[in-house]
């Protein structure tokens, strides 16, 4: 009887495989048609310069942050499917105000770029570790891991005084921010499952991980699409033969280049080759350009507020902004 | 009896989830595996992991579609609907697709449809070129040939910052697009890409002695540097006296490396 609901099942899989595939294809011949029949008289409309330069930079954010956001969701789901809380007990002190430091100096083993690291620091948190601690990580991973230093002192040759001062003033930043966590930080702002203590939602084994994975991607997928809108609009309404007007004070400087590093979202493997390029701008303000830009920028907090709520996302992020500037002006002024 | 295993049937199922995720994945090896428009987007190092995520969200996708049921409680949240229909944060549920998800299509189609062209002269005419400090001081001796193919990059800071001026006496071809300057100057010119289209820099050299072809043309610029001030000074800028301009094809790495 078995073999025989298995034969039905199967039969049953084929038929319907064979009909998704008809139908699909049918569906999929169609939108190809129209669009090759219609696609350059759209593209004609659409074709002033700016815009066919705006679906590049979007795409291009898109596609540079795809296989890094995978990168944090396969991470993340191993750590929420296959390692136990207790290990995470074991590695890290129990007093917040210790992890802090630790998570943030951990934050040196996950290489790649910024949209990795808000995954993983998800799964942690909901894995019971502190959230001062999974925040520090965040924070610290995309600035001071490996190949993000070799790209800064690639692009400052001559400089190694640069790529000492981003990593000091990134890793305080991030351990600040973890510490004021731990003092100020309320519960509250955080979703409910992230709050440490309740028992994990998600299945376990090769079946969460498959689920974990999925939905993650997806979800921080759109959002990394959302950011990626917001960086092009920003890229191609802001010159950046512009900022020359500003570089005469530096105090103006380093606020400028801040906020510059929010809207351009470049990534940050390449944002110390951009910095290296604004020449005519203090070192302390190219410092805060390539502090800033980890921790804060549109693509950033559009992924955060899709994992940790919005509530979170502006509050953290601005505190973060404030903190990384003061801590690139004081690291500069001491080792630049 | 009651010990004899039980195999949950075998179901296809279409869910939003898995129609996204081949989406997302067949549009990365389109451009990644079966050509090399990435080239547009990214730079050369992450077509393997394009390639490698392109395959992974595929084959995920698919798993999706395919699916054991497990038991009766799956049944029902699927039953729900699919839609992410509750309040984001109460319980975490992942069977269900994010709404926000459906934000990757427009991405995923414009890359299957219609791929967006690479940044040519609009971009190059907002920038200002700019070559990063390299501090003046002398370069090493170019190599041999007659015209030298040079990229923009090493005739730019050769022209800003070599005090040995290693470029006095040589013939020299360029390769790159059209762009036009303000007050009739033209430039042959290229992008810079470090990680991503977004970052790219302008590199420029002016071309003179020359008519101006139209702009986003691909050229061939051959010629001698033009020098213009003492080098490491802002009057050092890269300018070429034109010998000949040969329409040239768009090369399929549009960018220059750094």
């Amino acid at each position: 009887m078995e073999n025989g609901r298995n034969v039905a099942d199967g039969v049953r899989v084929a038929a319907r495989a064979l009909v998704y595939a008809v139908v699909g294809g049918v569906a999929l011949l169609a939108v190809v048609t129209v669009g090759s029949v219609l696609g350059p008289m759209v593209v004609l409309d659409l074709a002033t310069p700016a815009m066919a330069a705006w679906w590049t930079v979007f795409t291009a954010v898109a596609v540079q942050g795809i296989p890094f956001l995978l990168l944090g969701t396969v991470v993340s789901a191993a750590i929420g499917a296959f390692v136990p809380e207790r290990v995470f007990r074991r590695v890290l002190p129990k007093n917040p105000a210790l992890a802090v430091p630790v998570a943030g100096a951990a934050g040196v083993v996950l290489p790649g770029c910024e949209c990795a690291s808000v995954p993983v620091a998800d799964s942690l948190m909901r894995r019971g570790v502190a959230p001062a601690a999974a925040l520090a990580f965040l924070l610290s991973a995309p600035a001071i891991n490996p190949v993000v230093l070799v790209a800064t002192s690639i692009a400052f040759p001559g400089d190694p005084a640069m790529v000492g001062a981003r990593l000091v003033a990134s890793l305080a930043t991030a351990v600040a921010m973890g510490w004021l966590w731990v003092r100020f930080g309320r519960e509250e702002w955080l979703p409910s499952v992230r709050r440490g203590g309740g028992p994990a939602a998600t299945a376990r084994g090769w079946r969460g991980f498959r689920d974990g994975l999925q939905h993650d991607f997806l979800h921080a997928g759109g959002f990394l699409v959302l950011g990626a809108a917001a960086a092009a609009t920003f890229n191609i309404l802001v010159p950046r033969s512009l900022l020359d007007v500003f570089t005469g004070s530096p105090w103006l400087s380093v606020l400028l280049l801040a906020v510059l590093a929010v809207v351009l979202c470049v990534c940050s493997e390449a944002d110390a080759f951009v910095a290296a390029s604004l020449t005519g701008f203090s070192p302390t303000a190219r410092l805060a350009f390539m502090v800033v830009g980890p921790m804060v920028d549109l693509k950033l907090v559009a992924l955060q507020a899709g994992t940790f709520g919005r509530a979170f996302a502006v509050r953290f992020s601005s505190v973060t902004w404030v903190v990384a500037v003061v801590s690139s002006v004081l690291v500069g002024g001491w080792l630049l | 009896m009651s010990l004899r295993l039980h195999v949950p049937p075998l179901r296809l199922r279409l869910r939003p989830q898995g129609v996204l995720l081949i989406l997302c994945g067949s549009a990365l090896l389109r451009i990644a595996l079966f050509s090399e428009l990435y080239l547009r987007y990214v730079k050369e190092g992450l077509r393997p992991y394009l390639v490698v995520s392109g395959a992974a969200l595929i084959a995920l996708g698919l798993l999706g579609l395919f699916t054991r049921d497990h038991g009766r409680e799956w049944d029902e949240e699927e039953g729900e609907g699919e839609e992410d229909s509750h309040v984001e944060g109460e319980g975490h549920d992942h069977t269900r697709n994010p709404r926000i998800a459906w934000l990757l299509t427009a991405p995923a189609l414009a890359l299957l449809l219609f791929p967006p062209p690479a940044l040519g002269s609009y971009s190059a005419e907002r920038e200002e070129a700019r070559v990063a400090a390299q501090g003046a001081g002398t370069f090493p001796e170019l190599p041999a040939g007659d015209p030298l193919d040079l990229t923009l990059g090493v005739f730019a800071s050769r022209a800003e910052w070599d005090t040995g001026a290693s470029l006095k006496g040589r013939t020299v071809r360029l390769t790159g697009f059209v762009t036009r300057d303000d007050g009739g100057a033209w430039s042959v010119a290229r992008l810079r890409v470090t990680c991503c289209a977004a970052d790219a820099q302008a590199l420029k050299v002016e071309v003179r002695g020359a008519d101006a072809p139209a702009a986003d043309t691909w050229v061939k610029v051959t010629g001698t540097w033009h020098p213009t001030g003492r080098p490491g000074t802002d009057a050092a800028r890269p300018v070429l006296d034109a010998v000949s301009v040969k329409r040239t094809t768009a090369p399929s790495d549009p960018y220059e490396k750094r």
